[in-house]
């Protein structure tokens, strides 16, 4: 058995059985992930992280999707990455990241705001690029926080600071591009997991004197939602394998492999609900913690219009004649 | 639910080092010996046929590269083939003449074939001389390949056939058909199916063409007319027709050629546009290609599982369906972004490329296994049915 397949296991376990909790009050939920060592999962085994790659942050993070998991895995994972990159501490309790913000800095200190943070109210740190520097702001810092979420219920507070000290480092990065880069590993799973629960629900349930599977109509709609699901499991997998090979810059396939989850959420979505038909649509059936994740999550770290214009506007700079060596050359070994 | 159900299982595309400097060396190949095309032959190229060009590849060692020497073969690894082959199509390159008897007349030989039929066919295949075609429709056959009723009747050493296959692919240039035909009763299914190798030069064969809606010549009607097959041309064993062309399926579903048959009007379209096109045709940019960067890693990952051994018969049906469904998009697309004054009867290079794929392109999703057939295989490997 692999390492790997240990650490798909425990995380597996770990995200079905938290997932059955999903009421649960914040804390408690996150606690086992914390102690399981998961948001030091890129940290190198040196500094005490789990050494692990891109790849296997994108299978942990596709089940945490597979789940619907409602905690901020992905974004604890890369705030520690970047964190360790960056030279910097790794704070007691979460670290999230913001992907938006507004203000100044100036001599270590921070004005003005973070939105749409993940958890932002839970956070010991949040981290934000502001000017190519990454800044660490302390949670208990902010003047004030208000409380939001996006459809799907999940946490995306906005917090306001002022003169606050933050530790900072020079950063190259998109933070935007390595949010999307998380959350196209988590529309993996939850795309996954929405077909799994359609194709057994259209087995089990019967009308006309058959289970509904039998029909052709479905069958044929379930292959294209199968079709998309793999898209997806393909686009991601090979934008982390990227973002391994390119040190996490790999802005290309992370907007390739967003845009093209994106495309497929719809698909996805429209299908599961119509083969549940009613019963999909109530809140005490577990199909929509995945399907309001997926509407939110298209929206977050880059929605079709952002991702198309970045990779239509650098692909139509390099030209025509450029378009296949560059896709070659971003590929070969 | 730990299992957490993957349905496309995903292989890393990890060519061997005698792979380093393939792509550059292929590159120049093109460049030194494409011939001069017009831009409508640049798309859909691996249906147009070029015999000086696919001599030339035969000589290059681009044919039959994955065969064994004493085969005429060159024994590279299957993902130095793929890369070939995606570089031939992205140069819109005319390797329609041999593209059959590469993917699936020389694979069927050395799988199949006997040891006589191996060192008779595969040096001339791999040479870029013998072309192939495949005979499978009949009038009454299409996506039922099970109905075929062409029989193949004992007599003496060998089979005695009449009869007519349909919708044959490059039959004109082929010199050598796999044809599917019944050695079992009249009237059974899998069971009593044959593979034979066709010598299409016997007299006792006739091939007629059929022009497709834009005047094109792919298809065509082959008659046998009391024609004698010998006995060593069969392939593999009486009755085992079925299984040998369900064996190949996934061979041919899921490479490069299932979703760059419009690549050239892609790049048209991109040229037309230049650096800084407006917002709307930024994103279609944008949008194709995110689509067509996928389905690559897809075919990409389908093929490193087939050079692993495996039959990735799920993932080459969804590669082909997804593929054909964006190839046939792309024309739409285009047409619907481009300048307002896009004239179609225009002589320009996007004009005519678009013109010819809008009306080739519902061919892309029936050849090969029509998207209702490959969307049924989806559906019973989900476990439905």
């Amino acid at each position: 058995m692999s390492d790997e397949s240990l650490l798909t296991e425990a995380a597996a376990r770990l995200f079905g059985d938290l997932a059955a909790k999903r009421n649960d009050p914040f804390t408690d939920l996150w606690a086992p992930v914390e102690e399981a060592g998961f948001p030091l999962l890129l940290v190198p085994e040196a500094d005490g992280g789990f050494g692990g790659s891109w790849q296997d942050a994108f299978a942990v993070l596709r089940l945490a999707g597979y789940h619907a998991l409602p905690l901020p895995v992905g974004e604890a994972i890369l705030a520690a990455w970047l964190l360790n990159r960056a030279g910097l501490d790794q704070p007691e309790g979460l670290a999230t990241i913001a992907p938006r913000i507004d203000g100044v800095l100036a001599d270590s200190r921070f004005t003005g705001s973070v939105a749409g943070v993940p958890w932002g109210s839970e956070a010991t740190a949040i981290l934000a690029v502001l000017d190519r520097r990454l800044i660490v702001l302390t949670g208990s810092d902010a003047t004030r926080i208000e409380p939001h979420e996006n459809p799907a219920d999940e946490a995306r507070d906005t917090l306001h600071f002022a003169d606050a000290a933050v530790a900072s480092a020079p950063c190259d990065l998109d933070l935007t591009a390595l949010g999307a880069l998380i959350r196209t590993a988590q529309i993996a799973g939850a795309m996954d997991a929405a077909l799994a629960q359609s194709i057994a629900y259209a087995n089990e349930r019967e009308q006309f004197g058959k289970p509904i599977g039998k029909f052709q109509a479905l069958q044929q709609n379930l292959a294209v939602f199968a079709e998309e699901a793999a898209a997806v499991n393909c686009a991601a997998q090979a934008a982390f394998a990227a973002a391994g090979k390119y040190d996490g810059a790999a802005e290309f396939e992370v907007a390739a492999a967003k845009l093209r989850a994106n495309m497929a959420i719809g698909v996805g979505t429209s299908t599961a609900h119509q083969v549940h038909g009613a019963i999909g649509f109530t809140k005490e059936y577990s199909l929509h913690p995945l399907t309001r994740r997926l509407w939110s999550w298209r929206s977050e770290f880059g929605n079709d219009r952002h991702w198309s214009g970045i990779l239509g506007g650098r692909v139509a700079a390099a030209g025509a004649d450029a378009f296949w060596r560059n896709l070659t050359e971003r590929s070969d070994p | 639910m730990t299992g957490a159900m993957q349905t496309f299982r995903v292989s890393p595309f990890n060519p061997p080092p005698s792979a380093l400097g393939l792509r550059e060396d292929i590159r120049a190949f093109i460049k030194q010996h494409m011939p001069p095309t017009e831009a409508p032959q640049r798309a859909n190229c691996w249906a147009v046929g070029n015999r000086e060009f696919s001599q030339a590849l035969g000589r290059a060692g681009y044919i039959g590269m994955i065969w064994p020497k004493q085969y005429g073969g060159h024994e590279r690894h299957p993902l130095e083939r793929y890369i070939v082959l995606e570089e031939l199509l992205a140069a819109g390159a005319p390797v329609g003449m041999h593209w059959i008897a590469d993917r699936q007349t020389g694979p069927l030989i050395l799988r199949f074939g006997t040891e006589e039929q191996r060192t008779r066919f595969l040096p001339r295949i791999a040479a870029g001389e013998l072309y192939g075609c495949i005979g499978m429709s009949e009038p009454s056959t299409g996506s039922d390949l099970a109905s075929v009723r062409i029989r193949a009747i004992p007599d003496g050493d060998g089979w005695r056939v009449s009869g007519q296959k349909v919708w044959t692919t490059n039959a004109h240039n082929a010199g050598l058909m796999i044809a599917l035909l019944r050695t079992g009763e009249p009237g059974g299914r899998h069971e009593g199916l044959s593979q034979f190798l066709v010598d299409l030069t016997d007299p006792a064969v006739t091939v007629r063409p059929i022009i497709d809606l834009a005047g094109g010549h792919d298809f065509n009607e082959v008659f046998f007319d009391d024609l004698f097959i010998p006995g060593d041309m069969i392939v593999g064993s009486v009755g085992s027709g079925w299984k040998q062309v369900t064996a190949e399926l996934s061979l041919e579903r899921s490479g490069p050629e299932r979703y760059m048959s419009c690549f050239a009007l892609f790049l048209e379209m991109m040229r037309r546009a230049g650096p800084s096109p407006d917002a709307a045709m930024t994103q279609l940019i944008g949008r194709l290609s995110a689509e067509l960067w996928t389905l690559r890693q897809m075919s990409m990952s389908t093929a490193a599982q087939l050079a692993a051994g495996n039959d990735p018969m799920l993932e080459a049906a969804i590669v082909k369906d997804l593929g054909n469904t964006f190839e046939q998009e792309l024309p739409r697309l285009v047409q619907a972004a481009a300048d307002a004054d896009l004239d179609l009867s225009a002589n320009e290079d996007l004009a005519r490329l678009l013109a010819l794929l809008l009306q080739i392109s519902p061919s892309f999703s029936l050849r090969g296994g029509t998207r209702e057939i490959l969307r049924g295989i989806i559906a019973r490997n989900l476990g439905l049915r």
